[in-house]
């Protein structure tokens, strides 16, 4: 976030960089100790040093560093850049502290905050250290510009953050939005349902008929002995049954399927949406948990919307239609059959609120199952190999217990909910027997018997739709948790396709990562300040330990995550400023554990280009080596492989994986521990294919095996997100860095491996 | 490659720095500058703590704070408690929601401090011991030890999240 600081009183000639503004109590003293000096940029805190909530603040000029706070020793200091030896952030759990070391080799804690303001601090201490160290004052300052604009900004209206800058804010959206959401997906279909509400003003208006032809019978028909108009009136009731029964299941028809070609588009949507979320939506969400939003969570709508548009259109005209012919009646009746109403509505209101975060706690169970099914059900054969099978029973039954018990809460509240109601209804029904049987009885009124039975019929149809709007507010609350849901996948910010339609027309592969920094959340820093330059063509291994960063390159390589700092070049073009699915179909990508899905080996091995012909899926196959292997299965290429790749064995499922990455023909191959899962055989088989693969490629291949790098152009070693060493085989071991001990430690263990092979042997 | 569990009666441990201590083994050997983690920070507070060297390396592990000698515990509990923030809310004063978003204003026992949700029903944990763990939109931590020791009207309005 950059803006201009214009209502405090620190001076600047540039814009000041800042999270937020100075507190006022520290201002003045920051002032003092700017003695006339522009800061450059600001940082914020939200902590005491004490570790209590508070403020405390740092101010950057081109030389010196201010730091102000009530529990620094006179409440603030200043720093000279050449008196700094050592700026950094240490983080700890939840908070974290950026402090300096002197060049007398004293450590100050100047500034404490929560993980809100840590890569801000991050960037200011890089700042320091390389000015200090004489790099150019602009160019760093651009840097530290670029951490500010990554910022979540703000939103100008509410002051809320936003998901990201220039995101839509939620909060000044409301929900009226959902229902604009949900609108969007009924538009299409405007005039099926138009025609459906037609249907249902016609068969509600022809119900509403038998309970005046009673009135007519019992008052004149009847009494009368007419059998003429007795006749004439049953052949009409007959016509009228018929006419409303037989429009009312064309309309049912209508409007059911019109309510399952919304859930399908819904359904459609939401899957579409979530092929393009980015990884960080999938790194926080459940899969159980997405899948329950894909499957229950639109059935439950897909309900309540047929519920909505099958009955209470129909319930609606009913209640109207019942209201005017009452009045028109008998007025006094009407008002008394209306005196339960407010009642009814009041106990909809006080149900409907109870009842809401009862199903937002059930939605929270259910999910949870899902979560459990869908960890446990695929992984059945780690459970079985472990034998616990108990325990996931255990688990699960635990997990069920917990729904039950807050299904029984609900249940509770929905059951006495429509039975209150009913009770109230009732009592209107014995209310119009009484009021209107006096009438009756008396002769006042102006009611006769054939009224007061006709009235009574309406009463109780008129308690039809009065009992289903407030029965509704159940299903709508539920239907309400669920769009919830629905709308969470909807609405999330899909991956940013920045460069779309920017294709170049042929990459060569030269390969940068400029200063590139990144977190998956503010806890820990993964890369830190990353930069390398590799030509096209090179073949470059990533090694360092387990956690050192090296997938974490690659997944930002292939732009599976976009917010990090600095930048990544491919050709000196920004990777972000390039069309995405351009970008990625033209890397070849092959993972540690390569994934196949249920279908036959050829449409495994064609994934990478559908359509593709059968020549260029065999050539793929036997440069991948994998050819030889899948010939001799008996329905060779029109094998179909169990879920997950089931059948194959991890080097043969590794090699189809080889060939479905060759197939696309990519400029980048990129190669995660592709050989660490596999015994030296099937590693030799899969190192000959990929020998054929890079040539001419610029290849990534983290390998844990070392050995299988010596015929990289460059190694670079990463080392707690840094590269600490880049450089040929030759280079890296005459060094005697950390590279050299790696690959000392190798040998040692082969070695030893070796001594205990052979001693067996023998 | 074995952990070194220290014998509770054989060590003493002295501040160094606010996250840092120093250990003097009963054999005479020292080490200083260790900085105390929790193996288990959501489950076992008070249970193995693992104590790193500057260069991240484990030098041992106290199996249970509470078998040393009160000042060496006092010493350690003072170093986890300036490393691990995570404020103990006591009271929630303001709870907002709009689209999924949350914005709460608590009472800790660090302070007043407001908060964003951005998805209750991932950052809103609810454990097994009854507490509640609570993660913002910047990746803080918060804990409600019990929900049913807060007030009525906190009560209230947390329950519908968990």
């Amino acid at each position: 976030m950059r803006e201009r600081y214009k209502n405090g009183v620190i001076k600047t000639n540039k814009t000041l960089l800042t999270n937020k503004p100075i507190p006022p109590e520290l201002e003045a003293r920051a002032n003092e100790l700017l003695c006339g000096a522009m800061p450059l940029m600001a940082v914020v805190g939200d902590l005491k040093l004490s570790g209590r909530y508070g403020s405390g603040a740092i101010l950057v000029c081109a030389d010196r560093l201010i730091a102000v706070s009530k529990e620094l020793e006179t409440d603030g200091l200043m720093l000279l850049f050449e008196d700094i030896d050592e700026a950094s952030v240490k983080r700890l759990y939840g908070n974290a502290v950026f402090r300096v070391k002197t060049s007398e080799g004293k450590v100050m804690d100047l500034l404490r905050f929560t993980y809100s303001t840590t890569d801000l601090c991050d960037a200011v201490s890089e700042f320091i250290i390389k000015v200090k160290e004489g790099a150019d004052i602009d160019e760093q300052l651009r840097v530290v510009e670029n951490t500010y604009q990554n910022l979540r900004s703000f939103c100008p209206k509410c002051g809320r953050k936003l998901a990201s800058p220039h995101a839509d804010c939620m909060n000044c959206k409301g929900k009226g939005k959902m229902f604009e959401v949900l609108f969007g997906y009924i538009k299409p279909y405007i005039k099926r349902l138009s025609v459906s509400i037609v249907l249902s003003i016609l068969t509600t208006a022809m119900a509403l008929v038998p309970p005046y032809i009673t009135k007519m019978m019992v008052d004149d028909i009847i009494p009368d002995k007419n059998m003429r108009m007795l006749v004439i009136t049953i052949a009409a009731l007959m016509g009228v049954y018929l006419l409303q029964y037989g429009l009312g299941a064309l309309r049912a028809y209508l409007l059911r399927i019109t309510g399952d070609m919304i859930i399908v588009d819904l359904k459609k949507d939401i899957y579409a949406k979530a092929q393009y979320l980015p990884m960080k939506f999938y790194d926080k969400t459940s899969t159980g948990s997405i899948i329950n939003r894909i499957n229950s969570d639109t059935t439950q709508l897909q309900n309540f919307m047929l519920r909505i548009t099958q009955e209470a259109v129909v319930q609606f005209f009913m209640m109207i239609g019942i209201i005017v012919i009452m009045l028109v009646m008998n007025w006094r009746l009407a008002i008394v059959s209306l005196i339960p109403v407010p009642v009814v509505a009041l106990l909809s209101r006080y149900f409907g609120r109870k009842l809401s975060p009862m199903y937002r706690r059930l939605w929270r169970r259910s999910s949870s199952i899902s979560t459990i099914l869908t960890d446990t059900i695929p992984s059945i054969r780690v459970v079985k190999s472990f034998t616990s099978e108990e325990r996931t029973i255990k688990k699960f039954g635990r997990y069920m217990d917990d729904w039950m018990n807050e299904d029984k809460r609900a249940a509770k509240t929905a059951s006495i909910f429509p039975n209150a109601i009913t009770f109230f209804v009732t009592c209107g029904s014995i209310l119009i027997w009484f009021v209107g049987g006096k009438y009756v009885i008396d002769g006042t009124g102006d009611l006769t018997l054939g009224v007061l039975v006709s009235f009574i019929s309406y009463a109780s149809m008129f308690y039809n739709p009065v009992n289903f709007f407030a029965s509704l507010s159940d299903s709508y609350q539920n239907a309400l948790a669920s769009t919830e849901k629905i709308l969470d996948i909807i609405n999330a910010e899909p991956e940013h396709n920045f460069g779309k339609g920017e294709a170049p027309r042929f990459l060569e592969g030269k390969v940068e990562f400029r200063n590139v920094n990144f977190s998956f959340d503010r806890s820990k820093k993964i890369l830190n300040n990353v930069s390398f330059v590799i030509q096209p063509g090179e073949t470059v291994g990533i090694v360092g330990t387990t956690g050192s960063g090296k997938s974490t390159l690659i997944n930002l390589l292939m732009r599976f995550y976009d917010d990090y700092e600095g930048e990544i070049l491919i050709d000196d073009i920004n990777i972000k400023n390039i069309d995405m699915e351009f970008f990625r179909s033209k890397i070849g990508y092959v993972q540690q554990e390569p994934l196949m899905f249920r279908d036959t080996i050829f449409n495994n091995i064609s994934y990478s280009m559908p359509g593709a012909h059968v020549d260029q899926v065999l050539n793929a196959a036997d440069v991948a080596n994998a050819h030889t292997f899948i010939s001799r299965l008996p329905d060779a290429y029109d094998t179909t492989l169990g879920e997950r790749g089931v059948g194959l064995s991890g080097g043969e499922k590794q090699r189809l994986s080889i060939a479905r990455a060759v197939l696309k023909n990519p400029n980048l191959m990129i190669f995660d521990e592709a050989t660490s899962a596999v015994d030296s055989e099937t590693e030799k088989l899969i190192q000959d294919a990929i020998d054929q693969v890079i040539r001419g490629r610029t290849t990534f291949m983290i390998a844990h095996r070392l050995s299988t790098l010596r015929k990289a152009n460059r190694i670079l070693v990463v080392d707690k997100g840094r590269i600490i060493e880049n450089g040929s085989h030759d280079e890296l071991m005459a060094l005697k860095g950390k590279y050299y001990k790696l690959i000392q430690i190798q040998s040692m263990s082969e070695k030893v491996a070796a001594d205990k092979a052979a001693e067996n042997f023998e | 490659m074995a952990r070194n569990f220290v014998d509770p009666n054989a060590v003493r441990f002295t501040v160094n720095d606010k996250i840092y201590v120093d250990a003097e083994l009963y054999t005479g050997e020292k080490f200083t500058m260790l900085e105390p983690h929790r193996l288990f920070p959501v489950s076992g507070l008070m249970k193995y703590i693992s104590l790193l060297d500057e260069e991240g390396n484990e030098k041992m592990i106290i199996r249970d704070l509470d078998q040393l000698m009160p000042e060496s515990k006092e010493v350690i509990l003072n170093c986890l408690n300036e490393r691990y923030m995570i404020p103990k809310i006591t009271r929630l004063i303001k709870r907002t929601e709009k689209f999924k978003i949350w914005m709460w204003t608590v009472d800790t026992d660090r302070g007043e401090y407001t908060f964003e949700i951005i998805n209750s029903y991932q950052s809103i944990k609810i454990l097994y011991d009854g507490r509640i763990l609570i993660k913002d939109g910047n990746d803080n931590r918060y804990e409600i030890p019990d929900l049913y020791a807060l007030d009525k009207r906190s009560i209230k309005l947390i329950l519908p999240d968990v």
